[in-house]
C-alpha cells in the first residue's frame, strides 16, 4: 500500500527537475551567446569631480612676445633634434662599417675563426641595464621603510 | 701547417668600457625646451586636490581676518593647513644631501680612478711591450691556435685585470681592425705584420677591489684617447666607439 504514493513522487520530482536543468541550461545558452562586456580603461575616463568648474585654473593671458618666443623656441627644437638624430645615425653606420671590415679581414685570415665569430651570442639577450640617475648613489644611504599595497582593480570578462 | 704559413700575427684585443651612472648635463636649448613644455602641462592643466584645499584655506584666512567673530570657531580646532605642510615637506627636502655628480677624482684628475667623469664612457687602456717600445694600448693578447678571438680577448683581459672582472661582452664578432706591418728589419716573407681585432664589453660591477693590476691602467673619455693612442689606432678605434 505504501509503495505506490512513493514511486509517483519520485517521477514527478525526476521529470520537474529535469524540466529545471533544461531551464537553466537554456539560459546559460543565452548569456554565452551574448557578447562579452569590453573592460573599461581605467586611463580613459576622467572622473566626474576633476571636470567641476572651481578646478579650472584662472591665468593672466599670453602676450604676443611670450607666443612668439615659444615658436621661434620650437623651431630651435625641431633643428637641434634633427642634428641630434643624424649625428646618430651616422655614428651607428660608421660602427657597422667598422665591424664589417673587421669580418671581411678576418675572413682573409682563416674561414674557421670567421665562422665562429658570426655565430649568435646566446647569452647576449635578455640584456638588462639600469639607466643612469641625476646624481651617483650614495655610499651608505638608508631609504626609509614601507610598503607598497597594490590597490589597482583587475576585471575579467 | 696552416699557422706557421699564415703573414699576419693576429691579436685580439678588448675595449672595456664603464657605462656612465649619472645624466650629462643639458644643452641650453634642452633646458628651455624643458621649462617650456612644464609651463604649457601647468597651463593646460585643472586644479589639484592639495591646490583646491590651499585656495580655500586662503579664503578662510581672509574671511577671518576680515570678520573679528569667527575667533570662537577656532577654539579647540588645530587645523593643519595645507601651507604648513608645504614648508614641512620643503624642509626635509633641505635636509637631504645628494652625493656630488663632480667628485674628488674629478678635481685632482685622477685618470686611474673609476670615479671619474660620472657622466661619459669610460675606456681601459694599459701600458704593453710590442717590439721594444712601450705603448699605451687597449689590452690586447696572441691569439693561440684553439681558441675563437673572442676568447683571446677576455684573456687579454683577464691578465690585466684578473679572473674576477664582471664584463659583460657584446657578442662574438669583433668591432674593429688595426692592421700594421713591422719594421722592415723584422719583417720576413712569413710574418708581415699583425692585425689586431677588437672586441667590445661593458663592465658590469663597479668596484675593481679585488682586481690585481698588474701594469700601468689609466681610464679615459673618448676626446682622451688622442692623448695616449698614436693616430693611425686611435682612428681605427674611434670608429666604433659611441660617445
Amino acid at each position: 500500500p505504501c509503495r505506490a504514493q512513493p514511486k509517483k513522487k519520485k517521477k514527478v520530482d525526476v521529470k520537474k527537475e529535469q524540466a529545471q536543468k533544461e531551464r537553466m541550461k537554456k539560459k546559460l545558452k543565452k548569456l554565452e551567446k551574448a557578447a562579452p562586456e569590453l573592460i573599461p580603461i581605467e586611463d580613459f575616463i576622467t572622473p566626474l569631480k576633476y571636470s567641476e568648474s572651481n578646478r579650472v585654473r584662472s591665468l593672466p593671458p599670453l602676450s604676443p612676445e611670450e607666443s612668439e618666443r615659444r615658436v621661434l623656441l620650437m623651431k630651435k627644437w625641431c633643428l637641434f633634434k634633427q642634428k641630434q638624430d643624424e649625428a646618430e645615425k651616422k655614428a651607428i653606420k660608421a660602427l657597422v662599417e667598422s665591424q664589417q671590415e673587421a669580418l671581411k679581414e678576418l675572413r682573409l685570415e682563416s674561414e674557421e675563426l670567421y665562422q665562429a665569430a658570426i655565430r649568435r651570442d646566446e647569452g647576449l639577450f635578455p640584456f638588462e641595464r639600469d639607466g643612469p640617475s641625476y646624481t651617483p648613489p650614495l655610499p651608505g644611504y638608508d631609504p626609509p621603510e614601507g610598503k607598497c599595497v597594490d590597490i589597482t582593480k583587475v576585471y575579467t570578462q | 701547417s696552416a699557422a706557421a704559413q699564415r703573414p699576419w700575427k693576429l691579436f685580439g684585443a678588448m675595449c672595456l668600457l664603464r657605462l656612465p651612472r649619472i645624466t650629462q648635463p643639458l644643452e641650453k636649448v634642452e633646458e628651455a625646451m624643458a621649462a617650456l613644455m612644464e609651463q604649457i602641462e601647468l597651463e593646460k592643466s585643472h586644479y589639484s586636490d592639495h591646490e583646491v584645499r590651499k585656495l580655500e584655506e586662503e579664503e578662510q584666512l581672509k574671511k577671518k581676518k576680515e570678520s573679528l567673530y569667527d575667533e570662537d570657531e577656532a577654539l579647540g580646532k588645530t587645523v593643519i593647513m595645507a601651507q604648513d605642510l608645504e614648508e614641512k615637506w620643503e624642509q626635509k627636502f633641505l635636509q637631504f644631501k645628494a652625493a656630488p655628480r663632480i667628485t674628488d677624482a674629478d678635481k685632482n684628475n685622477d685618470r686611474t680612478s673609476l670615479n671619474r667623469k660620472l657622466d661619459s664612457n669610460l675606456t681601459l687602456l694599459v701600458k704593453q711591450k710590442i717590439g721594444n717600445q712601450e705603448l699605451w694600448l687597449l689590452p690586447q693578447a696572441e691569439w693561440q691556435p684553439g681558441e675563437t678571438l673572442r676568447s683571446t680577448a677576455e684573456r687579454a683581459m683577464a691578465t690585466f685585470l684578473g679572473d674576477h672582472i664582471q664584463a659583460k661582452v657584446l657578442g662574438n664578432a669583433p668591432y674593429g681592425i688595426y692592421k700594421y706591418k713591422f719594421p722592415r728589419a723584422i719583417r720576413t716573407e712569413n710574418n708581415v705584420g699583425a692585425k689586431v681585432f677588437f672586441f667590445k664589453a661593458f663592465l658590469q660591477s663597479s668596484d675593481l677591489s679585488q682586481a690585481e693590476l698588474k701594469a700601468d691602467h689609466l681610464w679615459v673619455t673618448k676626446k682622451e684617447l688622442g692623448d695616449y693612442l698614436k693616430s693611425e689606432y686611435l682612428k681605427k678605434v674611434n670608429r666604433f666607439l659611441l660617445d
